[in-house]
């Protein structure tokens, strides 16, 4: 507020005076805050944390390069919760199956983005509803509607990974098959962006999503896609915001969006986003679907910002955890090449076959799950996926590294050394004037082959598949996808 | 740096031995050198030559015995980077450094050790270089010289360091007939400039040349200690006669 009134072209006096009223006005506020409704005890020092999966469009979405600002209803609601509470609002962003374990681990106090109400999340999570919805299955313009959801038998069907879809369809796959007919093939993926992808490209027959979604994507896409049928699913009628079990919270957390309903704030937020706006739900052209090779949607997918940003995220991956690698293995190489014995040696020998030896994904799933619980500073904001991704594959292939390093090093002849101390060189000059230099030009090509190796293999899909999130959530379906 | 003791000798051996574990590899032996003397040590392989030569720069430390080089005691207090400005060494393999250029080779020492500027090492470096006959060499990889060549560069390193003591380790070992001629030349010429010179060999007749004395070694003692023409003629050991049948049968 002072910042901006020094925009202002007043004279000093003027601006000292606007300055003080400035002061007034927040203090009027903070005199509010004393009658405000108590704040559930979810809001921690001031701050409503959420946890978000950003790929629900106009539900919680990213809008351009900024993944950490994701906007969209859910956020503007938690916003509006944030601002009862005189709280300020943090999001996390992360993969959609990270959500529930984030909550439990008490990175956020309430779980927005978009989710369905249903008996089994409300087994280990209470839930408030704040908006009506409905499912829908969607094809490409041209598909003729559907009567029933039988005749989607033996059609492939794709859906968001770690989504309660695939339990529903499952349940109407359980009655097409007792009814004698074959199931619909579920296939996942972990964005709903590249959910729509695969109907776009012809890959599915149809897509599974909610109303509100499929508003956003009809304008995106213009007329490319159409609801099929919206069956009518038990349990599948409400968003609800989650939190951890705690009944007082969760009253609290009931009164405030029903006082929202009621001042009018979540009815505007809904024109503003859409989210009601059915208009473009029915409405399909009897066109025959055309079966030519869509350039578009191949070129949009390899152009999509989350693709991009997927792109973007491997290769930081790769190189700022090689380069930690490297810094790491060349001490490590040097002790363990050394003739002499020593207790470090036998810890850093431990050290480097431990981390070969172990699974990638299991020092993936440590550093991520098992650390926080040992050290409460990693359980802090600042402790992202990508900074645990880019420890875990910084000590893991540190591990690789030694190695790389071990054999260029013996691979220099050892003259080089009794030649460079018989000259008067010093430890340290022999080793970065002499055999460093050596040794670089043996390790180079074997680490950047690992290093192309490593972004191609492991982290193109960890990335990609998380692409649109915050980085790399590992105890997700990302790393479910790169390991299998 | 002149001492006033110029009589006293450059090197002095005392009771050295050396050991690789159990094994011994240099037992208990005594040698003076004197300044500006040129000793050639001969002896069948694995006698222990080069690591009685490597405990004079201590690149293998002694383990037992007394070492003086230059009026001063050589333990492991001493300063190793000190001695070996002082002690300068060529290797049977050279031991080029293959990233750097013949001329950075030879400033890299002088530069690092001696803190010389660029400049004034560079202008040492082409006067050794001139000295060992390749001075138009410089800009060039080891890899892209000769092994006649590479060793006059190793001598030409060596020298810009302008130690007090050279120690050779069979430096024409590697070499061809036609190198070999152009390397002892080069050693002859350094012989002539009075460089106090410890040299294992296997060159017969460059030894008779050259050395003041001859050290004789078998199985990691000294046996003898004898000038070159009563060396050559009238060894004092069986052990020397059978070794000078050995090598001048060829
Ligand atoms: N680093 C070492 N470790 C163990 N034994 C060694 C080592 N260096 C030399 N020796 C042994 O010491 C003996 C003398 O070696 P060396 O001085 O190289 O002989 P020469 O140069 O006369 O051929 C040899 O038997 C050799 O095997
Ligand atoms: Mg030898």
């Amino acid at each position: 507020m002072i910042s901006f009134f020094s925009f202002l072209p007043l004279t000093r006096h003027f601006r000292l005076a606007a300055a003080l009223a400035g002061i007034l006005v927040a203090t009027a506020g903070l005199h509010g805050l004393a009658q405000a409704e108590p704040v559930p005890s979810f809001v921690q020092n001031g701050v409503l944390t959420i946890c978000t999966n950003p790929t629900l469009p106009p539900m919680t979405f990213v809008k351009g390069q900024d993944v950490s600002h994701p906007e969209g209803f859910d956020i503007d609601v938690a916003q509006a919760l944030a601002n009862r509470w005189q709280a300020r609002l943090s999001v996390i962003t992360m993969d959609f199956t990270g959500l529930f374990p984030s909550l439990s681990a008490q990175r956020c106090g309430l779980v927005m983005s978009g989710i369905i109400r249903t008996p089994a999340r409300e087994k280990s999570f209470d839930a408030v509803t704040y908006q009506d919805t409905a499912l829908v299955v969607v094809g490409r313009k041209g598909t003729p509607s559907l009567t029933s959801m039988d005749e989607l038998a033996g059609k492939s069907i794709a859906v968001e990974s770690g989504t309660s879809y695939i339990t529903r369809l499952g349940l109407i796959n359980d009655t097409l098959v007792a009814a004698g007919k074959p199931p619909m093939i579920i296939q996942q993926y972990p964005t709903e962006e590249q959910v729509v992808q695969q109907v776009l490209i012809g890959r599915v027959f149809a897509f599974v999503s909610q109303d509100v979604e499929l508003f956003f994507r009809m304008r995106q896409l213009g007329d490319k896609l159409h609801v099929l049928i919206t069956p009518d699913i038990p349990d599948y009628h409400h968003f609800a915001i989650y939190l951890r079990p705690n009944a007082a919270d969760q009253t609290q957390l009931q009164s405030a969006i029903s006082a929202l309903e009621t001042d009018g704030t979540l009815s505007a937020l809904r024109t503003k986003w859409s989210v009601t706006d059915q208009s473009t739900k029915n409405g399909a052209a009897n066109v025959s679907a055309s079966s030519m090779f869509d350039w578009n949607a191949f070129f949009s997918a390899l152009t999509s910002t989350a693709f991009l940003h997927g792109a973007l995220i491997t290769l930081s991956v790769a190189l700022i955890s090689h380069i930690i690698a490297i810094t790491i293995s060349v001490p490590i190489a040097i002790v363990l090449n050394s003739p002499q014995k020593s207790v470090l040696k036998i810890v850093l020998e431990g050290y480097v076959s431990l981390f070969r030896a172990a699974p990638t994904l299991l020092q993936l799933l440590f550093i991520w799950n098992a650390v926080p619980q040992f050290f409460p500073i990693f359980r802090e904001q600042w402790f992202t996926p990508f900074l645990a991704t880019i420890l875990a594959l910084s000590v893991n292939e540190s591990a690789y590294q030694v190695e790389i390093n071990r054999a260029a090093l013996s691979a220099v002849d050892p003259g080089q050394e009794l030649g460079a101390s018989a000259l008067g060189l010093s430890r340290r000059d022999i080793y970065w004037r002499v055999i460093f230099p050596q040794a670089f030009r043996i390790a180079l090509p074997p680490t950047i082959k690992r290093i192309y190796q490593f972004a191609k293999n492991y982290l193109s899909c960890v990335c990609y598949f998380t692409a649109g999130t915050s980085g790399c959530d590992t105890d997700t379906g990302c790393t479910h996808f790169c390991f299998y | 740096m002149q001492h006033e003791t110029t009589d006293l000798p450059m090197i002095s051996v005392r009771g050295m031995s050396k050991l690789f574990g159990e094994f011994v590899a240099l037992d208990r032996v005594d040698f003076d050198v004197s300044r500006g003397e040129k000793i050639v040590v001969l002896g069948p392989s694995g006698s222990g030559k080069s690591t009685l030569i490597r405990t004079l720069n201590r690149i293998e430390p002694h383990d037992i015995g007394t070492l003086t080089i230059n009026g001063k005691l050589i333990n492991e207090k001493t300063d190793p980077i000190q001695l070996r400005c002082m002690v300068g060494m060529v290797f049977q393999n050279y031991n080029l450094f293959p990233h750097l250029s013949v001329l950075e080779n030879c400033i890299l020492a002088p530069m690092r050790v001696k803190h010389m500027s660029r400049i004034e090492a560079t202008a040492l470096a082409r006067r050794y270089l001139e000295q060992v006959g390749i001075p138009d060499q410089a800009d060039k990889y080891p890899i892209q010289l000769s092994g006649g060549q590479q060793q006059r560069v190793a001598i030409a390193r060596a020298l810009c360091m302008q130690p007090q003591v050279m120690l050779f380790d069979e430096p024409t070992a590697a070499l061809d007939p036609e190198a070999i001629v152009g390397v002892v030349s080069i050693m002859d010429e350094l012989a002539e400039q009075g460089i106090t010179t410890v040299c294992v060999t296997h060159e017969m007749a460059f030894s008779r040349r050259i050395a003041d004395r001859i050290i004789f070694m078998d199985q990691g003692k000294i046996v003898e200690i004898t000038p070159p023409e009563t060396f050559f003629t009238t060894p004092k050991t069986d052990r020397a006669q059978n070794f000078l049948n050995q090598m001048l049968r060829y």
